[in-house]
């Protein structure tokens, strides 16, 4: 079971850098920030999750949506440079201002969608390697009880870790 | 019929958001959605294939040039697409040669790589080559050798034998080392000269110091020189091709080297053209010793495929003389060099791709690809026998085939312009090819018939299948026998696309028209008044580069 602090760390944590993630992905049009980075903040708050509440209840919620994720985050991103030909050129820039009743308004734009598309390959892709990661680590001190014991485990799970392979079990369970 | 500069984006955006959809839904669906995958990738071969058609008749045929600036941001802030008959030369061989080897992919890629996400990488590898085409900056030229990079090293991996492993790992650091060794050249044109756009460069790389543009086309030769396998840099690909499965030896046989033989030419006909003539002795030495250690080396191989992939390199170096024959001759002569090496790279890329399906469909058929216990298949597959012969005596550069006539080219022009020695060697490297051929042909046709494998072959039983591999191999040869036939039209057009390639100052003016691309170091040509510029690097460059980084 992991540390108190860090069940503790988790729950303050988490929510911080989710809704962090959020502010720089809306933010990183003029200033810094941008999909990319949100992307990595995000990934670090799943992160937290795998070091607290352990890599396999993470696996098992979202393992399976992470391929699927980069697909449509590029999907997104593509598109968003096609909905740029309506203004003339691929990857132009298509904006509406949308009014806001308290917040004055909101000017929204293609960029933005972009960013959502970049946000979601990085954060979804962070994510698969850090679980692949976690597996790999889970291994590691498998392996190293098992050199104690001079019996050898024939476990399938110490083949080289994969990511496909991963979340491809983790749909099948 | 005007075409929008919108096109370009096709070849990139296609495979990607195919690429993208398939990863998508890639969660759901067991065999129904492999082949979904197969009816998806397939459909954006296909557009790919229509786009560079289009493009090419409208760049090649008339000499346009296509300019889309991404965002419409101009030149030098912007991400530039460029697209000039070179480009569309290549992309159009590259929709081609993807197109041809897809299914043969599909009739041997086993059910466990299809599900590993063959078919997504195989579009993502399409979109880092066509990518690496079109790049109008260094930057994105460098970020899609990387996807390209990537997306071929999974390839590589994907099964995970032991053997793809170890050849993957090999393949991907020396890569690696390439692209870095490019990456110091694009920091050093953004540090001295300010800028990554491609058309800037070769604008301001004449006031540069002597020195940077030594240093600059130094690393880029090195750079380009290793992903197009000449000679001292080859390593990886010898040690990597044999591993994967034939298909995708097909693929990186026909498209890989071929992104480094286009970066070479773009960069030493737009940034340094001037050093085709003072470095010619070195890039004939080079292209010599390319010719004739890939030959060579091939000879000394003991596997159909081990042999095939090691003779790219010695094709890599024909390419490299044309190159450095390019300015050289008379007026009338100029660019022909250029002319001849694009003709043997559409040459090379058509054949060089069926050689390779014929010769994996031997070795799966066979269930080995050692020469020397293979034998004997000429009474079994006597359709196969016959492709993989075509193909053959086309690539050692038999009349009517498309080797003859550019083979006959580069060697007129190696000739003409009284370069003996290397034309010379490339006669003895042709010689050596068709022993190789012959070598081929000899041991896994001839002879007592001999299976060494115990396995039972279903793969060339079954008749669908048979199907889906020979018919890329045949449309593939006879597209080589048209080009064969029809050597003048085809000779004249790869003339024209050299021409149009060579002209950088048209490529100058298409990507940044006159008012956008005024800087400092434009305005106050520092270069071009003050004498002692030139010995000086850190006056002229300097003053562009300080003034830029200073206003970030």
């Amino acid at each position: 079971m992991p540390e108190l602090y860090l069940r503790l760390l988790n729950r303050i944590l988490t929510p911080v850098l989710l809704l962090l993630a959020l502010f720089l992905l809306i933010r990183g049009h003029n200033l810094p920030g941008g999909g990319f980075i949100a992307g990595l903040m995000a990934a670090s708050a799943f992160q937290l999750q795998i070091l607290s509440r352990g890599h396999v209840i993470v696996r098992r919620t979202i393992g399976p949506y992470l391929n699927s994720s980069i697909g449509l985050g590029l999907a997104l991103a593509v598109l968003a440079g096609i909905t740029g030909l309506l203004d003339g050129s691929f990857f132009q820039g298509v904006w509406f201002s949308l009014s806001l009743p308290l917040l004055g308004y909101l000017k929204l734009g293609t960029p933005i969608i972009f960013d959502l598309g970049v946000f979601l390959v990085v954060v979804s892709f962070a994510t698969s390697y850090l679980l692949g990661l976690s597996r790999v680590s889970a291994t590691g001190e498998r392996l190293r009880d098992d050199s104690a014991s001079p019996v050898l485990s024939d476990d399938s799970s110490l083949d080289s870790p994969d990511l496909r392979v991963e979340t491809g079990r983790g749909a099948n369970s | 019929m005007a075409l929008s500069a919108n096109l370009l984006a096709v070849p990139v955006a296609a495979p990607l958001l195919t690429a993208a959809l398939i990863l998508l839904f890639a969660r759901w669906g067991g065999r129904t959605l492999i082949r979904h995958q197969i009816a998806l990738t397939t459909l954006a071969l296909c557009i790919n294939l229509a786009v560079a058609a289009l493009l090419f008749q409208a760049t090649a045929g008339q000499g346009e040039r296509f300019v889309l600036q991404l965002g419409a941001w101009e030149a030098p802030f912007g991400i530039t697409v460029y697209g000039d008959g070179l480009s569309a030369t290549l992309l159009l061989l590259t929709a081609l040669v993807a197109l041809a080897v897809y299914p043969f992919a599909v009739a041997t890629i086993d059910y466990h790589r299809a599900r590993m996400g063959f078919h997504p990488l195989y579009l993502f590898l399409l979109t880092g080559v066509n990518g690496a085409f079109l790049a109008g900056d260094l930057f994105n030229l460098y970020v899609f050798f990387e996807v390209l990079l990537m997306a071929s090293f999974v390839l590589l991996t994907v099964g995970a034998q032991p053997a793809q492993t170890n050849s993957g790992i090999r393949y991907v650091v020396l890569n690696l080392l390439a692209s870095t060794v490019f990456l110091v050249a694009a920091g050093i044109a953004y540090g001295t000269l300010g800028t990554l756009n491609m058309a800037q460069i070769a604008e301001r790389l004449p006031l540069a110091s002597p020195a940077v543009r030594t240093v600059f086309a130094g690393l880029l030769l090195v750079g380009f020189g290793s992903k197009a396998a000449i000679f001292p840099l080859f390593f990886w690909l010898p040690a990597s091709y044999h591993t994967p499965p034939p298909a995708v030896t097909a693929l990186f046989g026909g498209l890989l080297t071929k992104v480094g033989v286009y970066t070479l030419f773009r960069s030493f006909t737009l940034f340094f053209p001037e050093l085709l003539l003072t470095w010619q002795p070195a890039l004939l030495t080079i292209a010599g010793a390319t010719m004739l250690v890939g030959a060579l080396g091939a000879l000394a191989q003991p596997g159909l495929r081990r042999v095939l992939s090691f003779h790219i390199i010695s094709h890599v170096g024909f390419m490299l003389m044309g190159l450095g024959v390019a300015l050289s001759g008379n007026s009338l002569a100029i660019g022909f060099g250029l002319g001849a090496a694009i003709i043997y790279l559409c040459h090379h890329m058509i054949i060089k791709t069926a050689l390779i399906m014929a010769g994996g469909a031997v070795e799966l058929y066979m269930g080995s690809d050692r020469l020397a216990s293979i034998g004997g298949l000429v009474t079994r597959q006597p359709l196969l026998a016959f492709l993989f012969f075509m193909a053959a005596i086309s690539l050692a550069g038999v009349p009517p085939f498309s080797g003859f006539v550019s083979k006959l080219s580069l060697l007129q022009i190696t000739l003409d312009t009284r370069h003996w020695f290397v034309s010379g060697v490339s006669i003895f490297a042709s010689l050596l090819t068709m022993i190789n051929m012959m070598r081929l042909w000899r041991e896994s046709f001839w002879g007592d018939y001999n299976r060494p494998s115990r396995v039972p072959s279903r793969i060339l039983q079954s008749g669908a299948r048979q199907q889906l591999m020979l018919t890329p191999v045949a449309v593939l040869v006879l597209l080589s026998l048209i080009l064969g036939i029809w050597g003048e039209p085809a000779l004249r057009l790869s003339m024209q696309v050299a021409h149009q390639a060579l002209d950088r100052q048209a490529y100058i003016e298409a990507v940044s028209p006159a008012g956008y691309i005024s800087t400092p170091s434009t305005k106050r040509p520092i270069g071009l008044s003050d004498p002692v510029a030139p010995n000086s690097p850190a006056k002229l460059p300097g003053s562009t580069s300080t003034t830029l980084l200073v206003s970030r």
